[in-house]
């Protein structure tokens, strides 16, 4: 959503709000509503999460894809909500956090503010205070990280602060949750009495204020609604550095504001922003100057210690993608097991136990099979993904809460930003080829929209490892003996293409955007623990919640395709093998236009492995179902609890089991292999192998699966990018898969 | 004489932001403020981006944005 229609959306919402605010009722009876504001990496989060702890709602604010965090509790008689707002160095209108920021502050004007600042950046956070004491709401300073600036030898006079903003300032540590209480007490006591806590007015200098008077003389005489709106002394300062969106909104300009600004630009020059961004910081540095004494010799600090080394120009690199190596097998080769015990359980014991219960009621056939292949499968595909989104939040949570991630950026930026996109998209596109659903949501660590989408987009392309049973079992009946040559083909062109569609992208939909890399290398902190398992916590319940119940009912669906009409006797006369006998002329270009083929290609939109599966139950006759004896609930209970433990020790050993990722690899396991030998048989007399490389490409760029669709619906709010990347990628697949069948076949591959 | 042409270890004192638009909004509200003192502290290993000291915290920009930035080299 575009910043214009995210500010239409919050305008009546605020005006519909104002008039309900009882501001007469005593404190006791009603809920404060505390805006908590801050600059990036001030702590801000770790201090909420101190504050609230569970009580805490991870959500994203309407439309746009910046989190929100929200919390309400009781404290000393007094019930409190928390506003997170997003972490901003200034109120400008530029970003999407500070255009958040800023329109929550001016139309739903809370209680008050909680400005966190980070005691030992106090000149650059002191800007953005500047700015919040403009609006004129209540005011808290929460001086954060004041351990952190003693510990440095800064000697911060905080009744010096209080006295020159008129504000209570309270020094806090979150991390070590020290002046919590006092910063609450503080909170509570200023909502009582509003308005003997309000900020005080700075003084602009000479110039500014004149002009500012002179504006107010005019609003005052001509537009008095627009002073009742707004908070005055920022409606003044917002008319006068010609923000386009106030200007709009009042209608206020032209000539009277040109006379106004005439003396300011003539002493000034032209850029009224820039006379403003000035005063502001000539305010935040005057107040630093007296309030803060650095000691003589400043240490070297431990962040520009780690920063040698880290940011090395030869080893920087090397340590960078060590890292990386670290994260990804964590993430991935960590959840596996626990993902393939959750995948046993539902398709065994639960399954079982439900088929079970439903026999003894003597359910339908029909019921038994929805609920069974259709329900309680679709719950597997949901939480098999649960331990790898867990593990993949908590790793980039304490990436960026370390202050690694920023690094990260610096010493990639320089390689992808040659193919238009940001350092930090690195991480995605990594996470891409264990899966792309994490990788999906890892695109939240981009700031920038544009950035942010046009990694989502380009994920797909990196070969998940869901696509590799399907490459096994192809590579196993046609090339068994350059399986290695074959998969590492596969890898590369999804990477190419990666950089060839980045081009294309930038040069097509996101044309005349530039981006910035103005970024802050903010100081190594070590996260707190209860801080990112909060985090992850909240990350993994939202998509447990909300990503779920879309996975269900698609997986719900699949299951009508394939089992309607029923009763069927062939697949062939299912709805989905209808489905594929329309597609299948679509796809013979490409030496594969069979109806089996390409039903298997729409099972897959579930999950790409699926094609294997399903392959396996079209092309094989269902042999004789082997009713061994079942086993009995003691045994199935048992069976449950003692392979979670093998599933926890197999994790434990993936981890220690040094080089080398468990989750990729051509080998099948022995098992495996010998229950796919009669597929691989049969494929051989359906496919040519030039077909097979073709059908192998095809799988590798068509369209995402519905969980990596239901990821970037969650995340961007709008169905538009994932429309893109299904229209995009089946035309890829297409013309690449067209491209190699085709082309093979003129250099005399054989058809 | 920009930014972008300083080496590391190398300080120098703004003299005119010569870019427009949001990338200057930006770069004044991170405290790149004509009259203030940068010091180049780092170049990425691959050559860009860079890593600048300035208003007593670090910030990393690109070389085409650094080279918008005017500076006189001070001692």
């Amino acid at each position: 959503m575009t910043a214009e229609a995210l500010r239409k959306e919050n305008i009546p919402a605020a005006e519909a709000r104002v008039p309900q605010r009882g501001e007469l009722r005593p404190v006791e009876k009603r809920t404060i509503t505390v805006a908590v504001a801050g600059n990036p990496n001030a702590g801000k989060s770790t201090l909420i999460n101190a504050i609230a702890g569970s009580r805490l709602h991870v959500g994203n604010w309407p439309g746009v894809t910046v989190e929100k965090k929200e919390a309400s509790f009781e404290y000393a008689g007094a019930r409190i909500r928390l506003i997170d707002l997003p972490g901003t160095y200034s109120l400008s209108p530029y970003t999407q956090e500070e255009i958040i920021a800023r329109d929550y502050l001016v139309n739903e004007r809370p209680d008050l503010i909680i400005n966190v600042v980070d005691a030992t950046n106090l000149e650059r956070n002191l800007y953005l205070t500047v700015q919040l004491m403009d609006l004129g709401i209540p005011m808290v300073m929460a001086l954060n990280i004041f351990d952190e600036a003693q510990a440095k030898g800064y000697r911060i006079d905080v009744g010096g602060i209080e006295k020159m903003l008129g504000i209570a300032v309270i020094p806090t540590s979150a991390t070590k949750k020290s002046g919590l209480d006092e910063l609450l007490k503080s909170a509570i006591a200023t909502a009582k009495d509003p308005q003997g806590h309000l900020p005080q007015q700075l003084n602009y200098g000479e110039d500014i204020e004149m002009a500012a008077d002179f504006i107010a003389g005019e609003l005052i005489a001509g537009h008095p609604a627009l002073i009742e709106r707004y908070p005055r002394r920022w409606l003044l300062l917002k008319l006068m550095e010609g923000d386009g969106h106030v200007q709009k909104v009042t209608g206020f300009g032209g000539n009277l504001l040109e006379e106004a600004l005439r003396h300011l630009k003539r002493a000034h020059g032209e850029d009224i922003e820039a006379v403003m961004a000035e005063a502001r910081y000539a305010l935040a540095t005057g107040l630093t100057r007296e309030v803060l004494q650095k000691p003589e010799l400043p240490k070297t600090e431990l962040t520009e210690k780690i920063d040698r080394v880290v940011l090395h120009r030869v080893f920087g690199i090397p340590i960078f993608l060590a890292a990386m190596w670290i994260m990804f097998k964590l993430t991935f080769d960590l959840s596996k097991p626990f993902a393939d015990w959750i995948g046993a359980m539902i398709s065994g014991p639960f399954k079982r136990l439900a088929e079970a219960l439903l026999g003894a009621i003597h359910a339908p056939a029909w019921t038994v099979s929805l609920a069974t292949d259709g329900v309680i499968a679709g719950t597997g595909n949901v939480l098999v993904f649960v331990p790898m989104i867990f593990a993949m939040m908590f790793f980039i949570t304490f990436l960026e809460g370390s202050g690694y991630m920023a690094r990260a950026a610096f010493v990639m930026d320089r390689a992808m930003h040659s193919i238009g996109l940001h350092g930090k998209s690195f991480i995605p596109m990594l996470l891409g080829v264990g899966c792309n659903v994490p990788a999906i949501y890892a695109t939240r660590t981009l700031e920038n929209p544009r950035d942010k989408a046009l990694t989502a987009l380009l994920v797909p392309l990196m070969s998940c490892g869901a696509r590799l049973p399907v490459y096994v079992v192809f590579i196993g009946a046609f090339f068994p003996k350059h399986g290695g040559s074959v998969l590492w083909s596969l890898y590369m062109m999804g990477i190419l293409l990666a950089i060839g569609m980045g081009f294309v992208f930038k040069k097509t939909l996101f044309k005349g955007e530039a981006p910035m890399f103005i970024m802050e290398l903010p100081p190594y902190r070590m996260p707190s623990l209860r801080s990112l398992l909060i985090h992850t916590w909240e990350k993994g319940k939202h998509f447990l919640i909300k990503a779920g119940t879309y996975i269900l009912a698609v997986s719900i669906m699949v299951w009508f395709l394939l089992n309607l009409p029923w009763g069927v006797e062939h697949k062939k006369d299912s709805y989905l093998g209808q489905v594929g006998a329309i597609v299948a002329p679509a796809l013979k270009p490409l030496g594969f236009g069979t109806w089996e083929a390409s039903s298997s290609l729409i099972a897959g939109l579930v999950a790409k492995e699926i094609v294997v599966g399903t392959m396996g139950e079209i092309y094989l006759k269902k042999e004789a179902a082997n009713e061994a004896a079942k086993p009995s609930l003691g045994e199935e209970l048992k069976e449950v609890g003692s392979s979670f433990l093998k599933a926890a020790g197999e994790s434990a050993a993936n981890i220690t089991s040094t080089f080398g990722i468990t989750s990729i690899s051509a080998e099948e396991d022995a098992a495996k292999a010998a229950e796919r030998s009669p597929l691989r048989a049969e494929l051989k007399n359906q496919f040519t192998p030039l077909a097979a490389y073709a059908f192998i490409t095809f799988v590798l760029l068509y369209m995402p699966c519905v969980v990596a669709a239901v990821a970037m619906v969650q995340e961007f709010g709008t169905w538009k990018w994932y429309g893109i990347a299904f229209g995009y990628q089946m035309f890829l697949a297409w013309g690449v898969a067209c491209l190699v069948f085709q082309g093979g076949k003129l250099i005399g591959l054989g058809g | 004489m920009n930014l972008a042409q300083l080496k590391p270890g190398e300080k120098g004192r703004i003299t005119a932001i010569g870019v427009s638009g949001p990338l200057k909004r930006r770069l004044m509200d991170m405290g790149v403020l004509v009259g203030e003192e940068v010091k180049v502290v780092k170049v990425a290993p691959m050559g860009d981006p860079l890593e600048v000291f300035i208003k007593s915290y670090h910030l990393s920009l690109r070389k085409n944005e650094a080279e918008g930035i005017a500076v006189e080299v001070s001692l």
